[in-house]
């Protein structure tokens, strides 16, 4: 990019453009992948028609249709709040993008606390759903956020955590860094460290992406869904829809940038370099979404308690551990 | 609607906390009349402390259709496809109590292959219905899965059911005397095709939530309905024998031909939502294994009784109970001679169920009250007929 | 027993089932989820494939108005009173000279609301003269209630889907019937089904088969007379792709008789009738055997040489056979359909599609539910399945003979207008009775 001459403000503006696009696209692909994979997990085809081939246009038409809903403020409703609250949800979920390194090159910003920015927007959300459940003034909505905001706050944790143990191993907070590290993807080496790191920030993506096993917070059979039960049409797919397809997106890219070697291939084999980045990072990206695609459908909701406990009990205590073992590798072996 | 009812001064929140007193507000939440875990239009009122039901009434009547008086206006014939509607899941088991009913008052034999069949397809009756209740449990504990598979495993039994009486959920097959007609060619092999599936599947099914560790942490110890209570509040039906209560009408009480099977009644002592589902699970193999037997010594012959023309009880009084999907079902009818009855009592299972729900709901969490809502196997038509 | 216990999972005891297994009843829970994703799927997608239903299936209630008597059992009998019966008396000459005139009742009106009807079949049931069917059709929503009202017009149409009755499984025992009954059954079982049975409606449909209609599995419901349509007609329902050729050579042979094309302006049903009569007459009349040949052939495809024979009159040939079937058609099938409704076998599905437009437009639909319906007509055309006018079924010369010349050439089709007068009254049209009549 620099070899172009182009002035701060052009640059700026292109990668804005970039993530505005990037974000969308990604949200309605991963919208349309899971509708296929969940079908196809639950023995049935999914959408077949929208668009013709397979129903590829399916996500597209749902937007569309969402586009066209009726914008409905409930009249008890903090009105300001209301309509901030998908905003706040959001733009944290697009900011997430700014880092994540799809090639040694393609990355928006390389910024020097890379993963320390990464964790502290990812949770900014917790806010905005806090907000949204506030002030909708329906009981159902209120319980989701207070459920959403404890559940974000304990799964933050371990993401943490984890990811510290990346940056321990790497000795740097760059996520080109980190990536240029691992020569092996992390979650193979150091052995048993990485894996547990890895499968430790698998769950707390999926309780920070509020899916199930650990969607409580929006448990249709419960409660609605919980802080945008009040919502419609274009609010309701950007607090909801958008916000949780491109949570689920950055988190499999920061999971693959952090724990899965990124665009590297997946053993240092020299004719295997010849494949470009792009596309280890695609292959590895595609991977980590069937993951989560995956446990979807096969779970049922863990109860807000037996979560709560399953953070603090156990997640936090076995990320505490890794730290000290990861601390243990690097200084000594 | 105001969700914060006033605001208190933070000095006196924080007194409050200090004293050890601080009293939080109780919330009322109405859970129904539309809600996704009610399965019809029932209304839970849940007094709610945080995540905590302080107490809970569920409310019914919402859908009231006044079959009782409604059948006193049509004759026995109409009245069939009327009862059918009662409980929704357990169509044919409905119209079985009526018929028995009508043809002990009438002295009408049924023939042997009627009986049979009757019991074939109230038995296939009961895995449509268990699988269904199968899959919305899993649907409530956030498990979408076990819907899809479910209801594939439901549609071939449902086409051998339909090819049989021409209904999907409204059969409309039993007549007093025997059945309309016998059923098409084909049918023995489709249905026998139907429930071997579903006990070959039946292990997949297990492995996805009866062995899943959410799942047992979401069920174990969860809503326990006591033995006593459950005997109190008249329950029956899997909820029941998933409280330790060994009932069962098929059982105790044989009616059709049920003495000639051998199967078993399952029962669980601890009464939680695990045990339920542990029963309801386990009863579609026990159904699978009266089919099998039943198909095997399906006698050939007529599928009506002597009956006349016109369906006319005689003057007297009955009480006819059998075995639904979900519990006990009887019927206590009244003749006066007349082709319509004179009063018909239907003594619902679901009804019954749903009554204990009170006690069990009491000091749950919010999430617990729907897997208790969802292992309490209701039908709304079953409790407001 | 095929319920083999051992295969079941450890889930059998109670108390295994309640241990914890540490995570891994989880990966088992995605091990099956897994297994899933790449096993066949059994899905069908519905408005493009159909599921075969069941003969028995209660989809929508078909009215055979010949049959039909007017002696308002049905309407007495139905839980929710949704049929409306309008009638009148017309008074016939007497039958010989001298003789008292006779009086019968004669349908105006017979209308089911389907948005009342619960489907119980009691009106089907207790129909003493077999007026009354099940059919598989489901497909006839629409846009408002009250339009779900439907005419005997309406209602006479679905008779084309009506499947037979099937077959009995093992053991099932007969029902006492009268011997003269099942006796012509029987006749008629062995004489115009079995044709139908070769062609490859069963062949390709394995699955069906069971449930298909056999030889013999008539005499076992007397009360319905087999025939109630003709073969080709549930050749088509069966399995619609099959019945592709006939449509073609069935405008073939209306364009060669110079019959209004299928698509052109509804006609009144009385030129119809005569020109079947016409038709009728100039098919030689052993068409039964060339009849019968080309549908027992393998393919169910006419032979190559006889394309004008043997599509139409494989279904009519066949049919003569049997007096039951005489008498239930009376050679008027024809007679009950809207008046709206071209004569046209199978049309071209654009020319379909604005013949409906045309058709709603001048109803005054509005423009969406005109475009919905002319779309599914062009859809209906497109899949060989038209709302398909009995191709003049009994046309044997001498039976038909009447219809050639109707009392009153009236073209909304009532009934009293064509064919041979039903026995007055309410009592069952026995066959021999209004032969003689006639
Ligand atoms: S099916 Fe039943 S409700 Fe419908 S018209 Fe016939 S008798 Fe009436
Ligand atoms: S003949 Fe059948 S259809 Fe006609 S009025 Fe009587 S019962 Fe109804």
């Amino acid at each position: 990019m620099p070899e172009i001459a182009l002035t701060a403000w052009q640059i700026l503006l292109v990668k804005v453009l970039v993530i505005l696009t990037i974000v969308p696209v990604g949200a309605l692909a991963g919208g349309y992948a899971e509708h296929k994979v969940m079908a196809h997990l639950q023995h049935r085809l999914g959408p077949m028609y929208p668009g013709g081939f397979h129903g590829w246009a399916t996500t597209l038409a749902d937007g569309l249709k969402f586009l066209y809903k009726e914008d409905i403020v409930p009249d008890a409703a903090d009105r300001k709040v209301f309509s901030l609250a998908p905003a706040a949800i959001f733009v944290p979920v697009l900011m997430i993008y700014l880092v994540i390194p799809i090639d040694r090159n393609l990355i928006v910003e390389d910024l020097d606390v890379g993963i320390f920015y990464l964790l502290a927007v990812g949770s900014i959300s917790t806010i905005g759903v806090l907000m949204a459940g506030w002030s909708s003034a329906n009981k159902y909505a209120l319980i989701g956020a207070l459920r959403s905001a404890a559940q974000l706050i304990a799964y933050e944790l371990p993401i943490v955590l984890s990811a510290a143990v990346v940056a321990m191993y790497a000795g740097s907070l760059s996520v080109i860094d980190i990536v240029e590290k691992q020569n092996f993807p992390f979650a193979i080496w150091p052995p048993g460290i990485g894996l547990i790191a890895f499968l430790v920030f698998t769950t707390g993506a999926v309780a920070e992406m509020t899916r199930v096993p650990f969607d409580m917070p929006v448990a249709e059979s419960e409660i609605i869904t919980g802080p945008f039960t009040e919502y419609t049409g274009m609010r309701y797919i950007f607090s909801h829809m958008f916000a949780e397809m491109g949570h689920m997106v950055a988190f499999a890219g920061i999971g693959v940038t952090l724990f899965l070697g990124g665009y590297k291939p997946i053993i240092p084999w020299s004719p295997l370099e010849v494949v470009p980045g792009v596309i280890w990072f695609g292959l590895k990206f595609a991977l980590m979404i069937f993951l989560f695609l995956w446990i979807r459908p096969t779970f049922p909701r863990v109860r807000e308690d037996q979560l709560q406990k399953f953070a603090w009990k156990f997640l936090i205590p076995v990320s505490l551990v890794l730290v000290l073992a990861m601390g243990a590798w690097v200084l000594y072996v | 609607m105001a969700v914060a009812p006033g605001v208190r001064d933070a000095s006196e929140v924080a007194e409050e906390i200090s004293s050890g007193r601080l009293v939080t507000e109780e919330m009322l939440l109405n859970v129904g009349p539309q809600h996704p875990a009610t399965h019809g239009v029932f209304r839970l009122l849940a007094t709610i402390d945080g995540e905590k039901l302080v107490d809970a009434e569920p409310v019914i009547g919402y859908m009231h259709r006044g079959y009782e008086k409604l059948v006193e206006q049509r004759d026995y014939r109409q009245i069939t496809n009327l009862v059918s509607r009662m409980d929704w899941l357990s169509n044919i088991q409905n119209e079985l109590p009526l018929a028995m009913a009508v043809e002990s008052l009438m002295e009408i034999e049924v023939p042997p292959r009627a009986q049979y069949l009757r019991v074939i397809m109230c038995e296939l009756n009961r895995i449509l219905n268990h699988l269904m209740f199968f899959a919305s449990f899993g649907a409530e504990l956030g498990a979408i899965t076990p819907t899809f598979y479910a209801f594939r495993e439901r549609e071939d039994i449902q086409m051998a059911m339909e090819a049989a009486t021409g209904g999907r959920m409204h059969f409309g097959f039993f007549r007093p005397g025997g059945l309309k007609e016998d059923v098409p060619r084909g049918f023995i092999a489709q249905a026998l095709k139907g429930v071997r599936q579903v006990i070959d599947r039946l292990p997949d099914y297990e492995n996805l939530l009866l062995g899943n560790e959410i799942f047992k942490q979401r069920t174990i110890g969860v809503g326990v309905l006591e033995k006593e209570v459950a005997y109190s509040y008249g329950v029956s039906g899997p909820i029941a024998r998933g409280s330790g209560i060994d009932f069962d009408v098929r059982k105790d009480e044989p009616y059709l031909v049920y003495d000639q099977f051998d199967f078993q009644v399952s029962t669980a002592p601890n009464g939680d939502c695990f045990d339920r589902f542990w029963v309801l699970v386990h009863e579609v193999v026990e159904s699978a294994k009266i089919v099998e037997q039943a198909f095997e010594g399906l006698p050939s012959g007529p599928v009506m009784g002597k009956v006349p023309r016109v369906v006319q009880a005689p003057v007297g009084e009955i009480y006819v109970r059998s075995e639904n999907s979900l519990g006990e079902l009887g019927m206590y009818l009244i003749s006066d001679g007349d082709r319509r009855p004179y009063r018909l009592k239907i003594r619902t299972p679901s009804y019954n169920n749903v009554s204990a729900l009170g006690h069990v709901l009491r000091d749950t969490f919010v999430s617990d009250m729907i897997a208790i809502l969802g292992s309490f196997f209701f039908v709304l038509g079953d409790i407001d007929r | 027993m095929a319920v083999d216990e051992r295969k079941l999972s450890d889930a059998r005891k109670l108390s295994d089932a309640r241990k914890s297994g540490f995570g891994l009843g989880l990966l088992k829970g995605m091990a099956v989820t897994l297994k899933h994703l790449f096993k066949h799927n059994t899905v069908i997608q519905y408005p493009d494939e159909k599921q075969d239903l069941p003969p028995r299936t209660r989809g929508v209630i078909a009215l055979k108005e010949e049959n039909c008597t007017v002696c308002m059992l049905c309407a007495r009998e139905c839980p929710d009173w949704c049929i409306y019966i309008d009638s009148h008396k017309e008074t016939l000459p007497p039958k010989r000279a001298g003789g008292r005139p006779r009086k019968r009742n004669v349908l105006d009106r017979f209308a089911i609301d389907y948005s009342l009807c619960m489907y119980c079949g009691i009106c089907v049931e207790v129909c003493p003269y077999d007026a009354l069917f099940w059919s598989r059709e489901f497909e006839y929503s629409e846009y408002d209630i009250r339009q779900l009202t439907h005419e005997k017009e309406r209602l006479a149409d679905w008779m084309t889907t009506v499947l037979p009755p099937p077959e009995l499984e093992q053991g099932a025992d007969l029902p006492g019937q009268p011997a003269a009954a099942a006796a012509s059954a029987t006749v008629e079982a062995t004489g115009a089904r079995p044709a139908n049975l070769t062609s490859s409606a069963v062949e390709a449909r394995p699955e069906q088969a069971a449930t298909a209609p056999r030889e013999g599995s008539f005499t076992t419901e007397p009360a319905r007379p087999a025939s109630s349509l003709p073969p080709q007609e549930q050749k088509r329902e069966t399995s619609p792709e099959d019945a592709q050729p006939a449509p073609g050579l069935d405008t073939e042979v209306k364009a060669a008789q110079g019959l209004p094309g299928a698509t052109t302006q509804p006609e009144p049903e009385v030129t119809l009738g005569a020109g079947r009569a016409a038709e009728s007459v100039t098919q030689p009349a052993d068409t039964a055997q060339v009849g019968s040949d080309a549908t027992s052939a393998p393919e169910g495809q006419p032979p190559q040489k006889t394309p004008s024979v043997a599509a139409e009159p494989a279904v009519t040939a066949a049919e003569p056979v049997s007096q039951a079937g005489l008498r239930n058609l009376g050679g008027q099938a024809p007679v009950a359909r809207p008046s709206t409704e071209p004569a046209g076998v199978a049309e071209d599905p654009e020319a379909a599609y604005r013949r409906v437009l045309q058709e709603q437009a001048s109803r005054g639909s509005s423009p969406q539910v005109a475009e919905a319906r002319a779309k599914v007509a062009r859809v209906k055309a497109e899949r060989g399945m038209a709302r398909t006018a009995t191709p003049a079924p009994a046309t044997a010369p001498v039976q038909s003979a009447p219809q050639a010349t109707p009392t009153e050439p009236e073209p909304s089709g009532a009934p009293e207008a064509q064919g041979p007068a039903p026995e007055p009254g309410p009592v069952a049209p026995t066959a021999d009775e209004d032969r003689t009549d006639g």
